[in-house]
């Protein structure tokens, strides 16, 4: 059936004629809707805001200040410990590169004693300052 | 590692017991250090500073013997510590305060 069969009206032309279907408002209109914008004015205020900023970083700062003094001291107790002991540590190794350099001497001797004019552990500088033997042989059982 | 001590009684300076001791060897042997670096910086060569070298052993040692002899449980509670924690001192404070209430400074 068409439109216009089924929303005949009496007394109809054409078509055209037909009344309108409409979705529409309905009988007094619709409520009224808000569409202002409605943002509160409360709040902290900037000055506030910013002093709370402040005041958070400078508590930060200070917590850090007092971990790098408490990191500094536990430093510090390592580094006077350290030196505490160091000297035994450097006397024990004289010892041993005092034994070390003695065999080194002997066994130069051996192996040079037929060069002549040959000084066993002559040093090999002239600016009479002590330096540490370059050899690379010191410690065998390392390398 | 469960005892500082060697097969004679002697104390062995291993670095764990030489860092636990640290404090007391700074404190009594202080000469002895000030004057084996004093040397060892006016001449570096080891045979020129092996006599000071000698002393600053012995004193050392003797120290090492001593703490051992008087608080050697606390000591080895430290010294065992500080060989778990490689030589960590935050992380032994409770062995040092022990063993520092029974030998002090």
């Amino acid at each position: 059936m068409t439109e216009a069969v089924i929303r005949k009206k009496a007394g109809m032309a054409s078509v055209k004629d037909m009344p309108v279907l409409q979705d529409g408002p309905p009988p007094g209109g619709f409520a009224p809707v808000r569409f202002a914008r409605r943002i509160p004015n409360k709040g902290p205020s900037a000055m506030a805001i910013f002093l709370a900023t402040f005041g958070a970083f400078s508590w930060g700062m200070y917590q850090v200040g007092k971990g790098n003094k408490i990191r500094r001291a536990l430093k510090e107790e390592k580094y006077a410990a350290r030196r505490a002991i160091l000297p035994m540590l450097q006397a024990e190794e004289d010892e041993r590169i005092h034994k070390e350099w003695k065999k080194y001497l002997e066994e130069e001797a051996r192996i040079m004693k037929d060069v002549p004019g040959w000084k066993v552990g002559e040093n090999v500088y002239h600016s009479g300052r002590w330096m540490p033997p370059a050899t690379g042989e010191l410690r065998p059982d390392i390398w | 590692m469960t005892s500082t001590v060697d097969t004679a009684g002697e104390p062995v300076p291993t670095s764990s017991l030489l860092m636990a001791a640290a404090k007391h060897i700074g404190t009594k042997c202080r000469g002895e250090n000030l004057a084996f670096l004093k040397c060892k910086k006016d001449d570096p060569n080891p045979e020129k500073c092996l006599d000071k070298g000698r002393q600053v052993t012995q004193c050392v040692l003797h120290l090492l013997r001593d703490l051992h002899q008087n608080c050697s449980k606390e000591l080895d509670a430290y010294a065992g510590c500080m060989y778990y924690h490689t030589n960590e001192f935050e992380l032994c404070r409770k062995e040092q305060k022990e063993f520092e209430k029974a030998c002090t400074l």
